[in-house]
């Protein structure tokens, strides 16, 4: 009888310790640890009030309210922001005058770096310094590029993370600006 | 044998408990509201991810945004924010991957309670191994440690017992 109670208990605790690792290794291994969730998504875009990287005029989300915002974090250094200018740079002129603000804004950069490059790409959009990284941080940026499609009510409705194409700022373009005109 | 110190039952619970205390302290120990403002900052900074290094904190890493990190979280420790809004914030931007530490409910509840749970069994393990030395010493206070009898060895043994009883009677 003695030794049926420890033959249970030794299976009880075996059986415990296994489904517990299962479980532990289940939840992690089942986890991209690559894929960061957007928290932002459907949530009202963090504020900011930056001035352009050649100081001349301030870009405040608030006073943006009732426009479509794409927000590109961005740098110089970064290879794969040189890939997505050119679907950038479509969107910029093909949506301007139709409720469409594009805004870059410098992370990980210096104002100079940043300066010469927007010079020598002549990039038509505002870009913007970002002292402390603060707008950047407060959106959650991990990596460059990254780009936000802030809907016309101000709340963050999509996140690229990677450069765009034209396909997908096309796409995400005429949803916000359909749900705009409903 | 039945004298002896169970040293196994004894060495496990020690065992138990030893990790239970360590992971209490772990987990209780922080600066996060004491000492300095860069002390304090850092301990903050401590238990949030770089957001872009691979399994290092912000205190550690020397990226360019880490150290904005940590220049943000002084800032707002100076403002008279706690360390709990300042973490808030960095998770309403990043999400809970930003926290080092696991989140207190569902299954991140598990590594919170282990200090509790070890303990208990630490402690359970100590009292449950003490009592069984306790009772086998006070059945043999001889601390013989001879072998138990075979069924063979015990007939003879009666055997001889009787004989001597009858040669006594």
């Amino acid at each position: 009888m003695r030794v049926g109670w420890r033959r249970w208990t030794a299976l009880a605790a075996v059986v415990v310790g296994v489904g517990l690792t299962a479980l532990l290794l289940g939840s992690g291994l089942g986890h991209d640890p690559n894929r960061l969730p957007a928290t932002l998504l459907g949530r009202p875009a963090p504020d900011f009030d930056l001035r352009a990287i050649d100081g001349g005029q301030r870009a405040h989300l608030a006073q943006l309210h009732g426009e479509v915002v794409i927000l590109n974090f961005w740098a110089s250094w970064c290879v794969a922001c040189q890939t997505e200018e050119p679907a950038l740079r479509d969107a910029f002129e093909r949506y301007r005058d139709r409720g469409v603000t594009l805004l870059g804004v410098s992370f990980q950069d210096s104002a100079t770096d940043a300066r010469a490059y927007a010079a020598s790409r002549r990039i038509p959009w505002m870009l913007l310094d970002d002292p402390g990284s603060r707008t950047g941080l407060a959106y959650g940026v991990s990596g460059l590029p990254e780009t936000y499609f802030i809907a016309r009510d101000g709340r963050v409705s999509y996140k690229a993370v990677g450069p765009v194409n034209q396909d997908l700022v096309n796409q995400q373009l005429r949803r916000l600006q359909a749900e705009g005109a409903a | 044998m039945t004298g002896r110190l169970p040293w196994a039952g004894l060495a496990l619970a020690a065992a138990l408990l030893t990790a239970a205390a360590s992971l209490a302290f772990a987990a209780i120990s922080s600066s996060e509201n004491s000492g300095t403002l860069e002390q304090r900052a850092h301990a903050v900074a401590a238990t949030l991810k770089c957001p872009v290094c691979h399994d290092l904190s912000a205190a550690d890493s020397p990226a360019p945004v880490a150290q904005q990190m940590r220049a943000q979280i002084t800032e707002e420790l100076r403002a008279g924010r706690t360390p709990d809004q300042i973490r808030a914030d960095f998770v309403a931007a990043y999400g809970e991957w930003i926290l080092l530490s696991p989140p207190q409910r569902g299954l991140g509840l598990l590594p919170w309670l282990a200090p509790g749970l070890l303990g208990v069994a630490g402690l359970a393990l100590l009292a449950v191994t003490l009592r069984r030395w306790s009772r086998q010493h006070e059945a043999d206070p001889t601390d013989s440690a001879a072998p138990e009898l075979s069924a063979a060895d015990r007939r003879l043994l009666d055997k001889a017992l009787a004989a001597a009883r009858g040669e006594v009677d």
